[in-house]
């Protein structure tokens, strides 16, 4: 098999479990449930083959571009549904979470993004880009997680399910914060250092990864200090969500700067 | 003073100073910074000058938000410092006192009757507890026995180790805005420069392109040797991503190019009535080469350009600075008549502009080679701030991971012996994971039920 076939392989698969996602959830079905988690898994061994094959072919980490990272990303999602998804009955976040994934891949598919694994520029032949843009996407796919979470909390109904989502959201920030940190700003800093000399240039996209970060710190403290919980605090963890979303994608297209390759 | 120490120690005063800090950040990344006034004026019109005045222009060194991250940094340090005690004793200090009113207060909690003797009923509470590794003081008073026992108590202290990373990271970040300096390095081979300030030079002793085989450059690597009173004392290859480090000093590669001002230029002296004639001269631009032919007595190249282009006004110039189209413009003399005077492309060897309309010139050029030295910009970085933001890094990872992954757990149980029997309650809290907690607590306590 070769890396694309792999690929759409997986986005096949994806595809299928949001299919039984969504079923599971309009027929109130818990088996499909588990057949939506069970295609997602099947995906992503299919998918972490094509990641391994394509840094193989290429011989370098699978982030150098846009569809590299977009794929990457994905990945780390369908991860974080997998830790925070298997009890079906937490929170069904598995639908919408899956929705993302397939959003990003179909994303990655379009003819949009260059596929070719161009050899790397000087700047990014460091194994610090495999650690810092592995450990921010991971972080950012649990964002994704607390962002689901907090949607589904604003529409949700039921005091008790409320409350699940809340804490859910919590644990995913949890878990997304730390690895954020050291990846998105510590091991940003890092190869910054090494490769330009500066570790931080309020260059726009670092600037919007201190400002999701910030976005992030405001939601801890106004929840552990001030007792937020329930609806402030999930505007706060989907405005953090839309913060990453933009460093990761608008600063590129919008906003000018050193990063304009990754 | 107390009114600063309570302003300060508001997490309140927190949360207003990093949404201001946020909404600080994004202006900046909106208006782009450190422009010149032109462009500005051109971009915002008679906003300008305001933008400029509020220094948005160049927000993040600006006055009113060094003076935020001020704030910030004392807000943390003061708010830090004043829960530290109580916290500092909640994880590592000796028991206080606990009641068994204040227990069942508590949520998580447990109460049950064991069989006496108090000691016995306490070692078997003890027990339980280290075997899910808390760590356990008693103390004993009469028909009274307290227990304490906790674990992970560091995960207490996440938090403040966190924002002491942050003060650590705020201070080096100032360190590198006062003392941090660079300065660019633009070296030929073989050429030495001193380094500003840092008390030794720095010599390229050979710069290097690599190429990927389908084209693409692969890595520029500069071979350099630190000199130190005129006495080599280390060479080593710098490329980018590996710079060199010495005596506080980084040296990066940061730019290269090469020098076209004077290349050595290998030229071919043709005739066109005579096919078997063939003279090479090697010269540079403004210098002038022998032939001694009676056709061609001597040579010069007048001036040479890596990339001819003809532009405004028919001028001459180079489109780049890469030998896309390189080109010399040749003259040559015989005697003191001149023979032919041109531009001559080494890429086109048939085609000379010929200056001065005097048609078909019985010479024509060859320019075989051209050959520039390459030059290496190496920039040199002193950043006195740098060890004090890795420092701060990590203790910020560690503080993370310990908050979040290092949740801290507490167990509180008073055993007190009365009618004949022996009265235990019980009272526990978590810093994170409450739920798992819960579970825990409720299996201990249930197993001490049963052997009661
Ligand atoms: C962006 C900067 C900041 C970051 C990244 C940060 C990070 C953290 C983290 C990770 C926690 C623990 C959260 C948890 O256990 O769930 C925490 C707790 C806390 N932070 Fe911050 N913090 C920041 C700024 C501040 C500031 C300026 C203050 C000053 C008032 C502050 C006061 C507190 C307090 C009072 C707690 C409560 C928990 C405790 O005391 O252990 N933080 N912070």
């Amino acid at each position: 098999m070769t890396e694309p076939s792999l690929f759409t392989a997986a986005f096949a698969l994806y595809a299928a479990a949001l299919i039984a996602y969504f079923a599971a959830l309009f027929a109130r079905r818990e088996s499909w449930d588990r057949a939506g988690l069970g295609l997602a898994a099947a995906g992503l061994a299919v998918h972490t083959a094509a990641l391994v094959l394509r840094t193989v072919s290429s011989g370098h980490a699978p982030f150098t571009n846009m569809y590299e990272s977009l794929s990457f990303l994905s990945w780390a999602v369908v991860v974080a549904l997998i830790v925070f998804g298997r009890k079906p009955r937490v929170a069904r976040l598995g639908p919408y979470l899956m929705l993302i994934v397939v959003a990003l891949v179909a994303l990655a598919s379009s003819p949009l993004m260059p596929k070719e694994a161009a050899p790397l520029v000087p700047a990014l032949q460091s194994y610090w880009l495999w650690l810092h843009v592995s450990v921010t996407l991971l972080g950012e796919a649990f964002f994704a997680v607390a962002f689901v979470a907090s949607a589904l909390f604003l529409a949700a109904g039921a005091e008790e399910k409320r409350r699940r989502l809340d804490a859910l959201a919590y644990r995913a920030v949890a878990v997304g914060f730390p690895l954020f940190t050291l990846g998105g700003l510590v091991f940003g800093m890092v190869w910054a250092y090494r490769a330009w000399g500066r570790y931080w240039a309020w260059d726009p996209k670092e600037v919007w990864s201190l400002i999701t970060w910030f976005v992030f710190a405001l939601y801890l403290h106004t929840r552990i200090v001030m007792g937020w919980k329930g609806k402030r605090s999930a505007w706060i963890a989907i405005a953090g969500f839309l913060a990453a979303l933009f460093t990761y994608f608008g600063v590129n297209y919008l906003l000018a700067g050193l990063h304009s390759y990754a | 003073m107390r009114r600063f120490v309570k302003l300060f120690s508001s997490v309140r005063l927190a949360i207003v100073l990093i949404i201001l800090v946020t909404l600080a950040s994004v202006l900046g990344t909106l208006i782009p910074q450190g422009r010149s006034a032109a462009e500005y004026a051109a971009r915002y019109g008679s906003l300008s000058g305001l933008f400029q005045a509020l220094q948005l222009t160049r927000l993040y060194r600006s006055g009113w938000f060094l003076g935020l991250l001020l704030l910030f940094a004392l807000n943390i340090a003061v708010c830090s410092a004043t829960r530290l005690g109580a916290k500092w004793r909640r994880a590592f200090g000796p028991a206080e006192a606990a009641d068994a009113q204040g227990l069942m207060a508590s949520r998580v909690k447990a109460r049950f009757r064991a069989a006496p003797p108090l000691a016995t009923a306490g070692d078997r509470v003890a027990g339980l507890l280290r075997a899910r590794r808390y760590r356990v003081t008693r103390t004993a008073s009469a028909g009274k026995l307290e227990l304490l026992a906790r674990k992970r108590r560091l995960g207490w202290l996440g938090s403040d180790v966190v924002h002491l990373g942050l003060l650590v990271i705020l201070a080096g970040g100032l360190a590198s805005g006062l003392a941090g300096r660079r300065s660019d390095l633009a070296l030929r081979e073989g050429e030495t420069a001193e380094v500003p300030r840092a008390g030794f030079s720095l010599r390229l002793d050979k710069f290097d392109t690599e190429y990927y085989p389908q084209g693409g450059v692969k890595d520029w690597k500069s071979t350099v040797t630190v000199i130190e009173n005129g006495v080599p004392v280390l060479t080593r290859v710098v490329e980018v991503n590996h710079p060199l480090a010495h005596r506080g000093f980084l040296f990066y590669q940061s730019r290269y190019g090469r020098d076209w001002s004077a290349p050595r230029l290998e030229l071919e002296v043709r005739k066109r009535a005579d096919a078997s004639f063939a003279r090479a001269v090697t010269l540079r631009p403004g210098e002038r080469a022998e032939v001694g032919d009676p056709d061609v007595s001597r040579v010069v190249v007048r001036a040479f350009v890596p990339d001819f282009v003809i532009g405004e006004g028919g001028r001459v110039q180079s489109r780049s600075q890469e030998p896309r189209n390189p080109a010399a413009l040749v003259e040559a003399w015989k005697g003191e008549e001149r023979a032919f005077s041109g531009w001559v492309f080494a890429g086109y060897p048939d085609f000379a502009q010929a200056h001065g309309g005097q048609g078909q010139s019985p010479l024509a050029f060859v320019l075989k080679r051209y050959e520039a030295g390459q030059y290496s910009v190496l920039e040199a970085a002193h950043d006195p701030g740098a060890n004090f933001i890795w420092l701060g890094s990590a203790l910020v990872t560690a503080g993370l991971f310990l908050a979040f992954y290092w949740p801290s757990r507490e167990v509180r149980v008073v055993l007190e012996e009365a009618q004949g029997r022996v009265e235990v309650i019980a009272a526990g809290r978590a810093a994170k994971g409450r739920e798992a907690f819960e579970a825990e607590f409720a299996r201990i306590f249930d197993d001490a039920r049963r052997l009661s």
